[in-house]
């Protein structure tokens, strides 16, 4: 008898479309879509970002959700089924699923970690905390800022370089474990429990972010953060780094090629109409991005406009103090005035000053543009320490970044474990319960790695080596198996079998033709980067300077970046030979078998 | 005549000499700084002349108060160097000889011992009442026995751990039922497993093991 227990499902498809939108909106769009806005023409970036939408990122994702709808497996399974030879892509993108399972909770373990410590009455982030013989601050936390400090030194605990290890930071594996099991608490009962949480994952940064935006437009000076973004600098449309910089913002930002969005559509009911599902979820994630841009903007213009005033506040009081003027004489609006008077009547006196007098400027305040861990934990902490009632929105802020991070590991995760236990060795000797503990136990302790005193160094080779490359070259093969390979006609056929309808010229010419053209100029930029880049380099936190330096990988790290690259992108011809291979024993073996019969 | 002389001498002097014990970057001295509308904004009060003299009687009363032998008078501190900034020099004269000065040292040590009570009596802080070149000694961090985000932690986790074991418990005690329920009448286990799905809609009929295909393959 060769039936199966019935596939788990989803309760309802809002349940689907919520994990989905949980997954694609995570911490990318609060940290990574603000500095490109900057970076490249703030309004004028929104033209660039919103046609790369429309011809890769919405066509990709609904040929995923097609392809986990119709075959009804996880990733390797699916491939499989598409064609024997390729079922090494979706080995691929589980390996690449490992790779990112195991750098992202990091992240949630640091948000739980500024979490815990907010609450507190005056946050630790928030002054440098004093010397062992009470005269004076640590030294590292002056040359840097309060903030630097506590991310660097009470955080992480970093060493100055990846070859210097250390021990494992006690308080940081506390957070991982944490995080881990919160997520087995979400996946144990598979999507019977995932659906159920992602109601709340998905809806409750909203929330938070709308608090924050009324905050934040409330706050003195983020009018000044948000006029810097939204003008348009037209200009920057010419330079190609612009467009390429939205085609991969939208690829990642959408989650495309881990093989989550076909493990999620893989839980759906065979018709669900998963076309206009698709729409939805990239339209709210590309609208997501670009409400939390306003968001940080408006931040940034609090953060820009404090530092600005409390630099005037200082080069006011040097002023007052050298030349011995009464209180009232300066104030912040005729500072720079009386900088100019000063120094004609009082040439000499002025030249004493030398280099203690600061030049403040508000433009440059603005422009220091951040991305990434950065910006999330340093950046944002320091603007939140000047606001009244920090604590609050220090808690808030921290609980957002965590739904954020969760939703999008439960995408994660569970790219990884529906493929797993959809192969029959797996399912018949243990229940998806032990399994997901198994793989959740697995992913902590290789984890504890980035708990180390080098681990963020790893973390971020992990981060900017680990998806990115693999990621291009795996979803450009899905996108040939799919429309030349498996062929466009039998996919068309497929869609309207579980739709209905058949697929309109849209769907067509940008899976057909402008998508595959798109990701291999992506994927040549890509290569012609890293060639011409030279030796792969790295932020290492000087502790003498405060502040951090530009240092080379050593050789043994370098290695470990190709094995990383390597290590997912050669699943596919490596399967693809071991499926012809054994499909050729196969034939010969029956071969065998038959003249044995007839000879015999 | 001479004495009354000689008197006015002193008298026009003493000021004089005092002037050349203070002055400008005097070697035994102290710059004072102080911000007032920085620290008391609208309730700022006016630096006069009484307040000067209220200064000295403060640093009398620290003086007297490190040394405790010594009667320190008002008349030991000398100012000068008044800005507009509210700002001043000041030494400090020994009470058995006025051409003495006390060693810097001393005076340092004198005001940070009685620094919080000259704050105070200013309405002011460290911050806004600066002794240049004294430097405040910064409070002592401190230190609780647990930490207090370990505590959060340990809360939540708790609760975290409560919610695995209630899964898992719930899971267990479902699956013992339904075994309960099978052993009852074995029939029904299969017929529940499979839900036919057709157009979407689930169908909560039985399956009908006429048409399984138990032997995809005939034996020859």
């Amino acid at each position: 008898m060769g039936k199966d227990a019935a596939r788990a499902e989803w309760d309802n498809p809002m349940q689907f479309v919520l994990a989905c939108v949980s997954y694609a909106v995570g911490l990318g769009n609060v940290w990574r879509f603000p500095y490109l806005c900057q970076m490249h023409g703030g309004g004028g970036f929104l033209i660039p970002y919103l046609l790369m939408l429309v011809l890769l990122g919405v066509p990709l994702f609904y040929m995923e959700l097609a392809i986990g709808q119709k075959m009804r497996l996880g990733s390797i399974g699916a491939w499989r089924a598409i064609n024997p030879y390729l079922g090494g892509v979706g080995l691929a993108s589980v390996v690449t699923s490992m790779y990112l399972c195991l750098y992202y909770n990091v992240i949630n373990a640091w948000s739980f970690w500024y979490l815990f410590h907010s609450f507190q009455s005056i946050l630790p982030w928030a002054e440098c905390p004093v010397n062992s013989n009470l005269t004076g601050h640590v030294e590292e936390c002056e040359r840097a800022t309060p903030t630097q400090y506590f991310f660097y030194r009470e955080t992480l605990d970093i060493s100055g370089s990846i070859e210097e290890n250390g021990g494992i930071h006690m308080g940081q594996a506390l957070c991982l474990l944490l995080a881990w099991m919160i997520v087995y608490l979400f996946i144990v009962k598979g999507v019977k429990s995932t659906g159920k949480v992602v109601y709340f994952t998905a809806t409750f940064p909203y929330l938070v972010l709308i608090i924050y935006l009324i905050r934040g437009v409330t706050l003195h000076g983020s009018i000044n953060g948000v006029k810097y973004m939204f003008t348009p600098k037209m200009e920057q449309l010419a330079n190609p780094t612009t467009w390429i910089n939205a085609a991969t913002q939208i690829f990642f930002s959408l989650g495309l090629g881990f093989g989550s969005l076909i493990a999620f559509a893989s839980y759906n009911q065979y018709n669900n109409n998963f076309e206009k599902q698709a729409i939805v979820v990239s339209m709210v994630n590309s609208s997501t991005s670009i409400f939390a841009s306003i968001v940080t903007f408006s931040i940034y213009g609090f953060k820009a406009t404090f530092n600005y005033e409390s630099c005037l506040e200082r080069v006011r009081l040097l002023l007052l103090n050298t030349f011995d003027l009464a209180e009232d004489t300066i104030s912040l609006e005729n500072v720079i005035h009386w900088i100019a008077e000063l120094n004609r009547t009082h040439p000499e006196q002025f030249t004493s000053l030398g280099g203690r007098l600061e030049t403040c400027d508000l433009e440059a305040e603005l422009d220091t543009a951040v991305e990434g861990t950065g910006l999330a934990f340093i950046v944002y902490s320091e603007a939140i320490k000047n606001m009244p009632v920090s604590q609050l929105w220090s808690v808030l802020y921290f609980i957002m970044l965590l739904l954020l991070g969760m939703g999008s590991m439960l995408g994660n995760v569970i790219a990884v474990i529906t493929p797993l236990s959809d192969l029959k060795f797996i399912s018949r000797y243990m229940s998806t319960k032990t399994l997901n503990g198994l793989v959740c136990l697995f992913c902590l302790l290789l984890g504890l790695g980035f708990t180390t005193r080098s681990g963020n160094y790893w973390f971020t080779m992990f981060n900017d080596y680990g998806a990115t490359f693999s990621l291009l070259f795996i979803v450009l093969i899905e996108v040939i198996t799919v429309c030349y390979i498996y062929g466009i006609k039998r996919f068309e056929k497929d869609v309207e079998d579980m739709l209905g309808h058949r697929l309109n010229c849209y769907w067509k010419i940008m899976l057909a033709g402008v998508s595959p053209i798109l990701l291999i100029a992506l994927f040549i930029f890509y290569i012609v980067n890293y060639i011409q880049g030279g030796t792969p380099t790295y932020q290492a936190w000087n502790k003498e300077l405060g502040k951090s330096v530009v240092t080379e990988y050593p050789p043994y790290a370098q290695a470990f970046i190709g094995l990383l690259l390597a290590s997912s992108v050669c699943c596919i011809p490596l399967t693809a030979l071991y499926t012809y291979c054994k499909k050729r024993n196969l034939a010969s073996g029956k071969r065998e078998r038959t003249v044995s019969t007839v000879s015999a | 005549m001479l004495v009354w002389i000689l008197f006015l001498l002193c008298q026009v002097g003493a000021p004089a000499l005092a002037q050349d014990l203070c002055q400008r970057d005097a070697p035994n001295g102290y710059k004072v700084r102080i911000s007032l509308k920085t620290a008391l904004g609208e309730d700022a009060y006016e630096w006069n002349q009484s307040e000067m003299f209220f200064f000295q009687a403060t640093m009398a009363f620290a003086m007297r108060r490190h040394f405790q032998m010594e009667t320190y008078n008002v008349d030991n501190i000398i100012l000068c160097v008044q800005t507009s900034r509210v700002s001043f020099w000041f030494v400090v004269t020994s009470p058995d000889n006025t051409t003495m000065l006390i060693p810097k040292a001393d005076v340092e040590k004198a005001v940070r011992m009685s620094r919080h009570r000259i704050n105070n009596a200013f309405l002011l802080s460290d911050r806004t009442l600066e002794f240049l070149g004294i430097y405040p000694t910064l409070a002592a961090p401190v230190n609780p026995d647990t930490p207090p985000w370990l505590i959060v932690f340990g809360v939540v986790i708790g609760a975290v751990c409560v919610g695995i074991i209630a899964l898992l418990i719930s899971s267990l005690l479902q699956k013992r039922r339904k075994e309960k329920g099978m052993t009852e009448d074995g029939q029904d286990e299969e017929d529940m497993q499979v839900k036919g799905v057709e157009n979407g809609i689930n169908l909560d009929g039985t399956y009908n093991r006429g048409f399984t295909d138990d032997d995809r393959f005939t034996k020859l």
